[in-house]
């Protein structure tokens, strides 16, 4: 009988610790890799209230000490994070029983740890490049950017596969490291559509009536507040949609731009019209990606955009950025509104487009969601995921390492 | 840089004219790749894979996997049949101790100086950063060497190691190899005799 694959992820978020689209990611793929003969530990940053080890449906989670010393800047934490995960990582691998088959490392915040680990325990790294520095910042400014830039590329050199989430994702990637084709993959993102489902189920009447008006249209981003994910776009926007339509803005998460943004607001007049909610706990997230009336992915720079992708299993029709990843997942007209990216007229005129016109909204909800149980469920991702592994660890066994 | 070189390059001459196989990784911008030095020392200098850095801790932190690389090439050509680690100094703690806890191979960390020292009354997050290394250090070697008394009870007073994990070596003894030696051997016994 065939020995079940042992798969260790590393990764600085997993539930509780939400910060990026990572956590999800590498909490649903471990949960369905699980459900596929697939031994996955997970070894992840510590989190407030979270246990240091917990299995969860199946996969291994170790929560290590991440570093809680203040350090000198974000980056200088990160590698200090990554001697701790390193040194946690080695020491959980030798102590099992059957040795760790693969090392997946989610993007460069775990570089470093997932280099050491392939070195000293001789086995393949594969890496999922979530994002780039290069895309994040639109160029290379400064030292930093540059330092985890070269940090990225170092760590696609040292993969044995480099999976991205879309095929624009793919050509950047090829493009910013130079890297042959047949080291990188496509697999795509995945959304959970049974909890949207679920949500849908309740009344959700006196909920809604915490954020927006019974007569008020509720549109819908959800984000980091950072300048490559464009709120600055859709707060622009918002005069122009309101000549239209009455609405209310929900701007749900946090970042560097929030007191930039809320200014903006406030420089408008429309604090009555725009709520930031920051940070929201993910059930009453999901319930709001139910509620929404359009939810708007505004990105400037998105890899894959799994937002989208969570409002249209949530039934919310989206206004994405016709760029990367969102101009794979929504097909205009059918199962979205693509904009123009960074152009503020454009976004008004999807979003106002999406509010009026009740039977456009309704069938680019039906379709979309009919468009995410055809090809973005986990289950069929873990799948082809496993087939990776299963590909590379066919190479490695004919390789002096083996 | 200081006088780690001479110092290490001397302790691995001796070691090897004792008749233990010895192999130095070390950094060199450039001249990378496995050498056997005119003193019979196997010698691997590794480069940083990053080129641009903000500081000396990011620097220091993503050349320890090259080092953990160039270790681990030692290892498994040796046929797993390394004994011990011997790390100099704060820069390649991180090293050892994945190696320790990968590969089972008990480390020895050295003292030259302390971040205390060489920064005095210094607690930026920058210093604290170091601090905390070197305390992982004195926590997870099996033994450490001072060159001196007071260098033993500095480590005592600024980590709290227990006094008889710290063993005084003074490199002007005349028996200074066979004293490394000796320490050498307590921690090979302690860690199970690999």
């Amino acid at each position: 009988m065939k020995k079940p694959l042992n798969v260790m992820f590393l990764t600085w978020e997993y539930p509780p610790r939400v910060i990026g689209g990572i956590s999800p990611h590498v909490f649903y793929l471990s949960k369905s890799l699980a459900k596929n003969d697939v031994k996955v530990h997970v070894v992840t940053c510590d989190f407030p209230g979270a246990p240091a080890h917990e299995t969860i449906d199946g996969v291994e989670v170790y929560r290590v000490d991440s570093y809680k010393n203040p350090a000198p800047d974000f980056a200088t934490w990160v590698y200090l994070m990554n001697l701790n995960m390193q040194k946690e990582a080695a020491a959980i691998a030798g102590k099992l029983d059957r040795k760790v088959d693969v090392f997946h490392a989610h993007d460069w915040l775990v570089a470093t740890a997932g280099i050491g680990l392939k070195h000293v325990f001789r086995k393949p790294l594969l890496v999922t490049m979530h994002s780039t520095e290069i895309g994040r910042r639109d160029g290379i400014h400064t030292s930093t950017e540059r330092m985890i830039a070269e940090t990225e590329a170092w760590l696609t050199y040292e993969a044995w596969k480099v999976i991205c989430c879309s095929n624009y994702m793919m050509s950047h990637v090829k493009w910013a490291f130079g890297l042959p084709d047949d080291k990188l993959v496509m697999v795509p993102n995945g959304v959970n559509v049974r909890v949207y489902d679920k949500a849908r189920q309740q009344d959700l009447k006196d909920f809604r009536t915490t954020f927006a008006l019974p007569d008020e249209k509720l549109v819908l981003f959800v984000g980091r507040l950072v300048y490559e994910k464009g709120a600055h776009v859709l707060i622009n926007a918002i005069p122009k949609i309101l000549e239209k339509v009455n609405a209310k803005f929900v701007i749900v998460g946090s970042g560097y731009m929030k007191e930039q943004l809320s200014t903006i607001v406030r420089s408008m007049g429309l604090e009555h019209k725009v709520l930031f909610t920051g940070f929201v706990e993910e059930e009453s997230l999901i319930k709001l990606q139910c509620c929404a009336d359009v939810a708007v992915v505004p990105s400037l720079f998105e890899p894959f955009g799994i937002v989208a992708l969570e409002a249209m299993a949530a039934k919310s029709p989206v206004v994405v950025s016709d760029t990367g990843g969102l101009s794979e997942i929504v097909e205009h007209d059918v199962t979205g509104a693509k904009v123009y990216a960074n152009n503020v007229e454009s976004m008004a005129w999807g979003i106002t487009k999406v509010l009026l016109d009740e039977k456009y909204r309704n069938n680019l909800r039906e379709n979309a969601y009919k468009r995410i149980q055809e090809r973005y469920d986990w289950e069929k991702i873990a799948q082809q995921t496993k087939q990776i592994y299963e590909g590379v660890l066919g190479e490695y066994s004919k390789s002096f390492w083996a | 840089m200081g006088e780690l070189a001479e110092y290490t390059s001397k302790l691995a001459t001796e070691l090897v004219k004792k008749g233990i196989e010895t192999f130095l990784v070390t950094y060199h911008p450039y001249l990378t790749g496995i050498t056997q030095e005119p003193n019979g020392v196997g010698t691997v200098r590794v480069s940083n894979p990053v080129r641009t850095h903000i500081g000396v801790l990011t620097w220091v932190l993503t050349l320890n996997q090259e080092v953990e690389r160039a270790a681990a090439n030692i290892y498994y050509k040796a046929n797993k049949q390394i004994d011990l680690v011997d790390v100099f100094d704060w820069h390649f703690i991180p090293a050892a101790v994945t190696l320790k806890n990968a590969l089972g191979i008990p480390f020895i960390y050295s003292v030259d100086s302390l971040e205390d020292h060489r920064s005095h009354e210094a607690n930026s997050p920058y210093n604290m950063a170091i601090k905390s290394i070197e305390w992982l250090g004195t926590y997870e070697a099996s033994k450490v060497i001072a060159k001196s008394e007071w260098m033993r009870d500095e480590i005592i007073r600024i980590y709290e190691t227990p006094k008889e994990k710290i063993q005084v070596r003074l490199p002007a003894a005349i028996s200074w190899v066979e004293d490394v030696l000796k320490v050498y051997s307590i921690a090979k016994r302690s860690a199970g005799g690999r």
